[in-house]
């Protein structure tokens, strides 16, 4: 096995083994703010790890910039998915998405 | 079998742990685990994409990257009030 091959092992086994701890992760989290945490970790690193593996193993041709592309799209705009879910959430849980009085009185 | 293959297979089973939290807990909660399965179905589209030697179906995981954080957004819009 060569050094490439060894990289691109290691990359791939890695991405796959962060989403799969996200997942894990989303059925142990009790609460759903806190589901929400490895929902969005799952956008962070993993995908990056996959798109470096296709990266490494295509060079820089049309699959490692879509996987690249892939992998930025997850990272940049599912910030916005988890505010927007955050706030479904508080509004269905407390009726309004601003503080309670109990929360201020805290 | 290579390792995007494999890759590919294990993240198709982790799917299965977001469809149990969709199907048993509430539907905020749902709306988590569809989030989670749409990033873990993009990523096990790009595996499979390369593990098939296909540079061509890599389309198929950009647009659901896009379409998938879209679908998040109207669901969590609607979640808020009407659902």
């Amino acid at each position: 096995m060569s050094a490439h091959d060894l990289v691109v092992d290691a990359l791939v086994i890695a991405g796959v083994t962060g989403e799969l701890l996200c997942c894990l992760g989303l059925v142990v989290a009790r609460d759903v703010f806190d589901r929400l945490h490895f929902a969005m970790a799952s956008t962070t690193l993993p995908p990056l790890l996959i798109a470096a593996a296709v990266i490494v193993e295509e060079d820089w041709t049309q699959p490692g910039i879509n996987a690249l592309l892939i992998a930025a799209v997850l990272f940049l705009v599912n910030p916005m998915v988890a505010h927007a879910t955050a706030r479904a959430a508080r509004a269905r849980r407390f009726g309004q998405v601003e503080a309670t009085d109990a929360e201020r009185r805290r | 079998m290579d390792v995007w293959l494999w890759g590919a297979t294990a993240l198709l089973v982790g799917i299965a742990p977001c469809g149990w939290i969709a199907i048993r807990a509430s539907r905020a909660d749902a709306l988590v685990a569809l989030e989670l399965a749409g990033t873990v179905a993009t990523l096990a589209l790009v595996l499979l994409s390369e593990g098939f030697n296909r540079a061509s179906y890599m389309t198929v995981p950009v647009a659901l990257a896009f379409l998938s954080l879209v679908g998040s957004l109207l669901i969590a819009r609607f979640l808020g009030r009407h659902l």
